[in-house]
């Protein structure tokens, strides 16, 4: 069952428009993540549908019914800000109990689950400091425990890790999913940071310039994008995208090779000869060519190396084309910048994008 | 190149060994305050001292004979004398009516004020600008202003009033009449202060919170006190302060508006002293009158610096 519907949903800022018809459903209990650059859009969305930003047009369905009417206290949701903002006056245990007060919850009550929370979130011992006396993860606890002790019906995360520093971070994602099995509650989750939206989301929505361009699990964006822009923002290292045209018997000519046998052959057999097209492989899909070549191949440079411990990527350089690939760290050693290598590629798991439309093509 | 540099200094410096010694570079700060040391302690800080000594001693300004010290056991006789006499304690009352109530009227014109310009509004800048000018204007020009304005027969206030009693009203007719005049002058003068103080807390507030807080369905009033209440109680603090200080001293419009009358009615402790020492030539009971004024206003300024340092370790 749906718990959330948005249908058309518009929101400009004067002259700048931040949500340009946004469709998205959301299931009961899921962990669903919005994925996108800065100003696409993703906050303003977060926004909307908690209630602090009035939508210019469409609806946002919440358990069936419209919600765009109903004030933001009325909606049984909650929300963490990028900015944790938690109220720097108070204690953390003030801080937790804060939605509880004025919604005639008795004294003992509170009490306990404040209690609950903080043994939950391990923020036993911060009970009663403030926020500035905090560390950044605690204060990022501390704003998870008071969205969540109101029990909402669904969780918004506004790029909650974004202030936090890189081991954290990686914790925390950990403690998301942890916290989304425990409580089986339904999180709408916005971020820029691809990792996160892949290593916790159910299904992510792609955004871009306030509009849904797809959403899927992680393995289906990863696997099937349906544009070229979903197929860079998805995946790292960025994937390679080769401009070339379409020639006679399904083949493909790029500035170093022909290929043909990808699952696009039989579409591009019917477009007309000489259309621009966009390659996507994946930098992980290049492989050094050991004995005879098992596919297309052809030579390429080495620009740069960027070891990663157990991975090194290399910046390759093939008639000009600027990519990508990734090699295990074992077979890079040795390499240095001006090396000559012989790539080849397995074309079935190539993906397609026509040059104008960006539109995939299989 | 170094030897060459060291001749060609030798050649151009003069050989007035003072004027050498007073310019060096490790003498050109305390050379550039020297004046103001000086114009600073000719002007003010030696008539202090003056004035602190009269008040150990015999002087009236407007006699010829020198000031007499009323020795060492006897010293404090002026200070004895001006703190029993029944006319410094009404002063001392009257200015406390006048601060308790100026000051408040001011908190809560300036508080509502502020929370009116926190917000967007048409014409803000510009209605901002004017509610300020009061604030800018000299004290003699709220003074002659107010005075006209309480005038029985011309006075806007009289002439209001007329339309409904038929007689001139005259407010400074009366004790309470005239210490509503200058509370009200002081107060209209100074509140656009205690706005600027107090708005300047409120818009220190981060958004954020409030959005926070009608997710966390707070209502009205816990919002103000969770929230706003602590981000402006200390500028407030000051504010209230800054101004008791200052209407403590308050001279100019009271002898602008009244002149201290009718009576006694309206006679502060800056115009008490002002009449010993400037209408009765009292000059060494008014010196002593003044430091006793000098101390309240002391202990007051380090009530107020305590409250802005603490202000400050809070941020």
């Amino acid at each position: 069952m749906s718990i959330l519907k948005i249908t058309g949903l518009q929101k400009s800022f004067g002259a700048i428009t931040a949500i340009d018809g946004l469709d998205l459903t959301v299931e009961e209990g899921e962990f669903f993540a919005l994925l996108g650059p800065s100003a696409s859009g993703k906050t303003t969305s977060l926004r909307c549908i908690a209630g602090i930003e009035k939508p210019d047009a469409g609806q946002i369905e919440f358990e069936g019914s419209d919600v765009v009417p109903t004030p933001i206290q009325g909606r049984g949701m909650a929300m963490v800000f990028q900015a944790f903002a938690l109220y720097p006056h108070l204690t953390t245990e003030q801080n937790l109990a804060y939605p509880l007060r004025e919604r005639g919850i008795e004294q003992t009550e509170v009490v306990r689950r404040v209690a609950e929370i903080a043994e939950q979130l391990r923020l036993g011992h911060t009970l009663a400091r403030k926020p500035d006396t905090l560390s950044g993860g605690e204060q990022q606890r501390v704003a998870i425990g008071r969205a969540l002790i109101g029990r909402p019906k669904l969780l918004l995360l506004d790029e909650p890790l974004t202030n936090l520093d890189a081991k954290l971070r990686h914790d925390t994602r950990a403690e998301f999913k942890r916290l989304h099995r425990e409580l089986g509650m339904t999180i709408l989750y916005a971020t820029p940071d691809e990792l996160e939206a892949l290593s916790m989301g159910q299904r992510i929505a792609i955004l871009e310039q306030g509009r849904i361009r797809q959403v899927g699990t992680p393995d289906q964006l990863y696997d099937a994008p349906e544009s070229d822009l979903v197929a860079r923002r998805v995946g790292s290292p960025v994937i390679n995208l080769i401009r070339g045209t379409a020639k006679a018997n399904a083949t493909i000519n790029l500035p170093f090779a022909d290929i043909s046998g990808g699952n696009w052959a039989r579409t591009i057999a019917g477009f007309d000869v000489n259309t621009e097209v966009l390659l996507g492989l994946r930098p992980s899909q290049l492989k050094l060519v050991e004995g005879t070549p098992g596919g297309p191949n052809f030579k390429a440079t080495v620009e740069l190396l960027e070891p990663l411990g157990d991975v090194t990527i290399l910046d390759i350089n093939a008639a000009g084309v600027e990519m990508q690939m990734v090699l295990p760290e074992a077979k890079a050693v040795g390499f240095k910048v001006g090396d000559s290598l012989e790539i080849e590629f397995d074309p079935t798991t190539s993906l397609l994008f026509a040059a104008d439309t960006g539109t995939a093509i299989s | 190149m170094t030897t060459l540099n060291s001749n060609a200094t030798e050649q151009q410096s003069p050989t007035f060994g003072f004027w050498v010694w007073l310019m060096a570079p490790e003498r050109r700060g305390a050379l550039l305050i020297t004046p103001a040391i000086v114009l600073l302690f000719a002007m003010n800080i030696l008539p202090l001292m003056w004035s602190f000594g009269l008040s150990f001693f015999r002087y009236r300004a407007n006699r010829l004979n020198p000031p007499e010290f009323l020795g060492w056991d006897n010293m404090f006789r002026n200070y004895e004398k001006v703190t029993s006499s029944s006319a410094i304690w009404d002063s001392f009352q009257t200015t406390a009516i006048i601060v308790a109530g100026s000051v408040t009227l001011q908190v809560i014109i300036g508080f509502l004020l502020a929370l009116m310009f926190a917000r967007e509004f048409p014409f803000r800048k510009i209605l901002l600008s004017m509610v300020l000018t009061p604030m800018m204007l000299s004290f003699v020009a709220v003074g002659v202003f107010f005075k006209f304005f309480y005038e029985p027969s011309f006075g806007l206030l009289s002439q209001a009033i007329r339309v409904f009693t038929g007689e001139p009203y005259i407010l400074l007719g009366t004790k309470w009449g005239s210490i509503w005049g200058i509370i009200i002058a002081d107060a209209w003068m100074w509140s656009p202060f205690v706005m600027l103080l107090v708005l300047a807390g409120l818009v220190s507030v981060p958004k954020y919170l409030y959005e926070a807080a009608d997710i966390d369905r707070a209502s009205w009033f816990r919002r103000f006190r969770t929230i706003t209440f602590p981000y402006i109680k200390s500028l407030l603090l000051l504010a209230v302060l800054f101004r008791t200080i200052e209407t403590f001293k308050l001279f100019d419009l009271v002898y602008i508006i009244t002149e201290g009358g009718p009576g006694s009615a309206t006679e502060t402790l800056s115009v008490y002293v002002y009449r010993q020492g400037f209408q009765y030539f009292r000059t060494s009971d008014a010196s002593a009158l003044g430091y006793i004024l000098l101390f309240v206003v002391i202990v007051l300024t380090n009530l107020y610096l305590y409250v802005v340092n603490r202000r400050s370790e809070e941020l």
